[in-house]
């Protein structure tokens, strides 16, 4: 095992454990320091975020479908890898587009945005680019900027049952356009956790969650969508 | 017995003829009436006919004032977006940042947007039925008033990461809470509710409620008169439903459907009153048979005790809540009550 410069340990398993700890017990600036003292100890940036930030953060995600995680803890998680993400990647710009480009919103008349933003940390945490339209977006908007941007996934969120059902206009434009095979449709939030059958009712292509499994689910769906032949 | 005698006996813990049932039914009004929301919740007439209305239909033992959170954040200068089928949202926030929220005056209930309507519906609601039927008024938890000014995210992020500025937003706000909830007892309602969303499982674990909440729960609750009832919002509150019941003027306290409800007992103190413990989300969606089925299981969990009021654990139900759904809600205490275990 090799050791810091002060002569503590340095083990991927026990900082995982440390950070782990400090996203529960919501300590971002202790997390902060466990990332640093990892760095430190000469362990290179990519096996930071792969051997110490990602298994935190799929422990995290366990732990949130055993209900035994709040919303604050998810939020003060998402700010942890954030952080963890700047200092471990400092030329992160050139990282951004590794994964692809997701389009992100809150589905018109839902106003409840911290689940969106927090799902847009953890992709953007990931190596995605993520485009943020915002709360209250209409189903068209949606699809006109994935088309801009050339997003292959859309993630769409609502809280309440009422604005889920708004959801399905977008599925319907995306079907319409002959472009359920280009764009898959991610769904989420409060309402979806509490019924999931309501992802199918609404023609979501999958959902998480949480914001710790968003990385996973908009990769696997996009790895669903196909590029039309005729672009190829 | 009344409704207004049936809930006080439930409450004091005196015999009943059946337990108290109720349904957070505030924009169903409309559709029973035929009337808009944007009118429902700005016109106290309108809110009044359709608690009528709902009243008329099927008989519950509340009746609700408005549960309109974005009156609120539009009296400190937010924005409200008026959906077709949803109760009023916040498009925008009175401030962007706790900062901001501190240099905002405090408005006067009295006059400020459209706080005058609740409190006007609430008056109506008590002169029609005073003692017939308690009339409960809705207010947002000290705890959790701070995001309707400033968003969720943002107030969050406070809390967790700039604590000190996180209290003096909760001391800056507590004087209007304290304003709003003690002129809404003068209106007539015989009961608050506090929907304390940090008070939640979902939102908060219970170290932050304790640390950062609790004590301006005490101190807010300590300046309003009357009896007060703690919510859950929808969410699990065994986590902390223990701090609850010593809280100044709290007599009960509205738990999640998710919640144990032997847990929820054991957590509280003989006396104190436990509502709700029926999924919000099932009401729209399940046949009257499985609400039927769903009522009975929370009364013959709860109501062997006393002290307990049957009603949807979260905000208003669904607009699409079919009438089926509700009377079976409804006779389902008169179920329970002709059933072999069901003496109250």
């Amino acid at each position: 095992m090799a050791k810091s410069a002060s002569g503590a340990a340095c083990d991927c398993e026990e900082f995982y454990r440390q950070v782990l700890d400090a996203m529960i017990n919501a300590d971002r600036t202790k997390a902060a320091a466990i990332i640093e003292r990892a760095l430190d100890c000469g362990i290179p940036p990519a096996r930071v975020i792969a051997e110490v930030l990602d298994p935190a953060i799929v422990q995290l995600g366990t732990l949130w479908e055993g209900e035994s995680m709040s919303l604050a803890q998810n939020f003060i998680a998402s700010k942890i890898a954030e952080d963890a993400l700047l200092r471990c990647l400092p030329d992160h710009e050139k990282d951004r587009d590794r994964k692809g480009v997701a389009v992100i919103g809150n589905i018109e008349d839902d106003f409840h945005s911290l689940g969106r933003r927090t799902v847009g940390l953890f992709l953007n945490a990931a190596g995605w680019q993520v485009v943020d339209l915002g709360n209250d977006v209409p189903a068209e908007q949606f699809l006109e900027k994935a088309r801009e941007v050339g997003a292959r996934v859309i993630g769409v969120s609502a809280m309440m049952q009422t604005t889920a059902m708004n959801i399905r206009k977008l599925r319907d434009l995306i079907d319409g356009a002959g472009e359920q095979e280009r764009i898959k449709l991610a769904v989420g939030g409060a309402v979806f956790n509490w019924r999931p059958e309501l992802v199918t009712e609404v023609g979501g292509d999958g959902t998480t969650r949480n914001a710790v499994g968003a990385d996973e689910l908009f990769t696997c769906l996009q790895e669903q969508a196909r590029i039309p032949e005729r672009a190829l | 017995m009344n409704s207004y005698r049936r809930v006080m006996n439930t409450l004091g813990g005196l015999p009943v003829d059946r337990p108290p049932v109720f349904a957070v039914l505030g924009a169903y009004g409309a559709g029973l009436t035929g009337c808009d929301l944007r009118t429902l919740y700005c016109d106290p007439a309108a809110y009044l006919a359709g608690q009528r209305a709902v009243q008329e239909s099927y008989g519950f033992d509340l009746v609700l004032a408005p549960f309109d959170f974005s009156a609120i954040s539009e009296a400190f200068g937010g924005e409200t977006v008026w959906g077709g089928l949803q109760t009023p949202n916040v498009r925008r926030y009175p401030a962007r940042t706790v900062n901001e929220a501190l240099s905002l005056p405090l408005p006067a209930p009295s006059t400020a947007a459209r706080l005058p309507v609740m409190i006007e519906a609430t008056r109506g609601l008590a002169r029609c039925y005073k003692e017939e039927v308690p009339v409960i008024a809705v207010l947002p938890g000290p705890g959790i008033l701070p995001a309707l000014l400033t968003g969720l995210e943002q107030w969050l992020e406070t809390l967790l990461f700039e604590p000190e500025q996180a209290a003096r937003l909760l001391d800056h706000s507590s004087p209007f809470l304290v304003g709003l909830a003690n002129t809404l007892l003068e209106a007539g309602a015989d009961c608050l509710v506090f929907t304390e969303g940090m008070a939640s499982a979902e939102i908060a674990p219970r170290g932050l409620f304790a640390d950062a909440i609790l004590s301006h729960l005490t101190a807010t609750f300590g300046a309003i008169n009357g009896p007060k009832v703690v919510s859950s919002t929808g969410g699990r509150l065994n986590h902390t439903l223990d701090l609850i019941p010593g809280l100044p003027g709290v007599v009960g306290a509205i738990i999640g459907s998710k919640d144990d409800p032997a847990e929820s007992r054991r957590l509280t103190p003989a006396g104190f009153n436990l509502i709700g413990n029926l999924d919000n989300l099932a009401f729209a969606s399940a046949s009257a048979c499985e609400i039927s089925r769903l009522a009975l299981d929370r009364l013959s969990a709860h109501a062997p005790e006393g002290h307990f009021v049957l009603a949807n654990s979260g905000g208003d139900l669904p607009q699409n809540t079919p009438a089926a759904n509700l009377k079976a809600l409804k006779e389902s205490v008169a179920s329970y009550k002709a059933s072999p275990g069901g003496n109250t």
